[in-house]
């Protein structure tokens, strides 16, 4: 009986050594953006499963819509309940606002949400963050299903708006060359938002569940989403002008109801006091917008990576709390 | 000690071992109960963050209801109406994040099957994580109150003090019940269960006039009146704290809807104690018990 010869292991082909036997140290610095692009789809397709995967489509739809069409109808209510001459006009006003600030919880819980999941319940985040994949990216993956989800979200409530409420919308006189960009720069915001709170919850147990909502409801009170700021004290309007998302709203609502009442203006505001004006121009908007997004943005990543460098310090990334 | 019910008594047998008086059983119920809510009461004070994120923010939440019927130069009791519907969304939270979806969190950490191999009853855990959770929240909810009440000048008209404090604490009981019965769903299901919870939330906040007198809701806000602790039981308590207000008419009076909250407290507590003995059985026969992250 003669033992088997030794079978030598062959590595795959993009694994193994270059032809002269040495390490490569070009296999450690990754292939920069394709590396990125694809941990990115992969994230994105994971959390679109991870969202989506559980039910039948029409369920998930219905669940999906359900959260931000109740939340409409409450201040719809509470509208109709105390009545007045405004009323149909406000309505607008606070449809479109509800509707956005779909997106904003969304946003914000998505990449939250990612981190929890990830370390408290599938106990997975110390072994992507040892992956090569970048962290943040796939977080942003990550979050993308639950922006998707908070889209679809904010377009039935805003048809829900239009067909059922009377919101008097006018697709022929929609300001896309204002829409687009605010649109876009308020995504980007959010996610930057969305990127600190998930920044926080790396710090923090498993009860920040409810932090990303917690975080949302409070900037609902500055952003003038669901009432004019010109109804709160003047340095806290001061608040609502340095966020991103209050210049975002106030952009959407001018591109799509161009004679609708304004959230940051209107009479008595401090904007009016400050700029002698009713309402801001659109190009005062996109600039704003820009403004505060962009320090928005660099303080997240900043946030995050400090962060990220504290958690793995203090061993918190594979920690698993309860109460 | 012969008051220990832990005390050792040699037995003849295992089985004999086994046979636990009924003192024992209570005695390790209440124990397990006390267990339970421990970490929930110790935790307020391990981690500070919670005073930011469960009630600085909240308040602002909150706030933000105050300032659209300010918008709408609503008459002032709506306020007082925000304030109070504010406060009983802690509780509600609670609920919904931290008696229905906690099962679930168990079964994921690997804590549901010691529970369940452990010499305790399943509904003593649960009241334990309901007594926990409660004092939690009333912290949230206080504070709430409290702050906004003096921040925004509400004032509240109370005749019957007796009535309004055991209408809070049926609603509480009553609410906690629902958690348990959400709760014994996890036994058997996992992510449906899950975002069904999820869908309570705001849909909950609706249907309960969480922010405008549930009345106006018509037929809707009859069904939930019947069907949620959380309806009933606000609208109870703003009748009881804003007497002198001209409430909308349309809800049955307080002492009425005392009474339907008596009847959720015993329905939902029965039902949950039932809803987990069957999940369980069922749970233990497909070998749910176990199964995590589905």
């Amino acid at each position: 009986m003669t033992a088997d010869a030794p079978v030598a292991p062959t590595a795959p082909p993009a694994l193994g050594s270059p032809e002269w036997g040495g390490f490569d140290p070009a296999r450690t610095r990754g292939r920069g953006l394709r590396d990125l692009r694809r941990s990115f789809m992969t994230a994105a397709r994971l959390g679109w499963q991870t969202e989506a995967n559980w039910t039948d489509p029409i369920l998930f739809f219905i669940y999906s819509v359900a959260k931000p069409l109740s939340t409409t109808l409450i201040f719809v209510v509470m509208i109709e309940v105390i009545g007045g001459a405004s009323t149909r006009e406000f309505r607008g006003f606070v449809v479109v606002g509800t509707a956005l600030w779909a997106f904003v919880i969304a946003g914000i819980a998505g990449l939250a949400w990612a981190v929890l999941d990830d370390r408290e319940r599938y106990r997975m985040l110390k072994y992507v963050v040892v992956s090569p994949s970048d962290f943040l990216t796939v977080l942003l993956g990550r979050g993308v299903a639950r922006i998707a989800v908070g889209g679809m979200g904010a377009a039935i409530t805003l048809s829900v708006g239009v067909l059922a409420l009377g919101v008097p919308l006018d697709a022929g006189r929609i300001d896309w060359p204002l829409l687009l960009p605010v649109m876009l720069g308020g995504l980007v915001t959010i996610v930057a938002v969305g990127i600190l709170l998930a920044a926080v919850c790396i710090q923090t147990r498993q009860e920040s569940w409810s932090y990303p909502e917690a975080a949302a409801g409070a900037l609902f009170l500055v952003t003038g989403a669901v009432f004019p700021l010109s109804v709160l004290p003047a340095p806290v309007q001061v608040v609502g002008w340095l966020t991103p998302l209050t210049w975002w709203i106030e952009g959407v609502r001018l591109a799509v109801f161009p004679a609708g009442p304004s959230g940051i203006g209107g009479t008595g505001s401090a904007f009016a006091a400050f700029s002698g004006r009713v309402r801001p121009e659109p190009h005062e908007i996109v600039v704003a917008l820009l403004g505060t997004g962009v320090l928005v943005t660099l303080a997240a990543i900043v946030g995050f990576r400090v962060s990220l460098h504290r958690a793995k310090d203090r061993g918190l990334l594979d920690q698993t709390t309860g109460s | 000690m012969s008051g220990n019910a832990y005390v050792h008594r040699p037995t003849a047998s295992p089985q004999a071992a086994a046979e636990w008086t009924q003192r024992q059983i209570l005695m390790t119920n209440l124990r397990t109960v006390a267990g339970r809510a421990y970490p929930r009461v110790r935790g307020l004070a391990r981690e500070k963050s919670w005073l930011f994120f469960e009630i600085l923010l909240p308040f602002l939440t909150t706030s933000a209801f105050v300032f659209v019927y300010r918008a709408l130069q609503a008459p002032p009791e709506y306020v007082g109406f925000v304030v109070l519907g504010g406060a009983m969304t802690a509780f509600w939270l609670n609920v919904i994040w931290m008696m229905a979806s906690q099962l679930w969190w168990e079964k994921s950490q690997g804590n549901l099957e010691l529970y369940f191999a452990a010499p305790m009853d399943i509904v003593a855990v649960l009241l334990g994580m309901a007594v926990g959770g409660m004092v939690m929240s009333s912290s949230r909810a206080a504070v709430v109150l409290v702050v906004a009440t003096v921040v925004y000048g509400v004032t509240f008209a109370v005749d019957q003090w007796l009535l309004l404090l055991a209408v809070f604490f049926l609603t509480l009981t009553a609410l906690y019940g629902l958690g348990m019965v959400l709760a014994s769903l996890f036994l058997m299901w996992g992510r449906e269960a899950y975002h069904l919870t999820q869908f309570l939330q705001e849909p909950v906040y609706f249907v309960s006039g969480l922010n405008f007198p549930v009345g106006r809701l018509g037929m809707l806000g009859a069904l939930a009146i019947a069907l949620l602790p959380l309806a009933v039981g606000l609208d109870a308590m703003r009748q009881l704290a804003f007497a002198d207000a001209a409430y909308p008419v349309g809800t049955p009076p307080p002492e009425v809807e005392a009474l339907i909250l008596v009847v959720m407290t015993v329905v939902f507590l029965s039902l949950a104690r039932w809803m987990l003995r069957t999940l369980e059985r069922l749970a233990r026969r497909e070998g749910r018990l176990t199964i995590r992250w589905q």
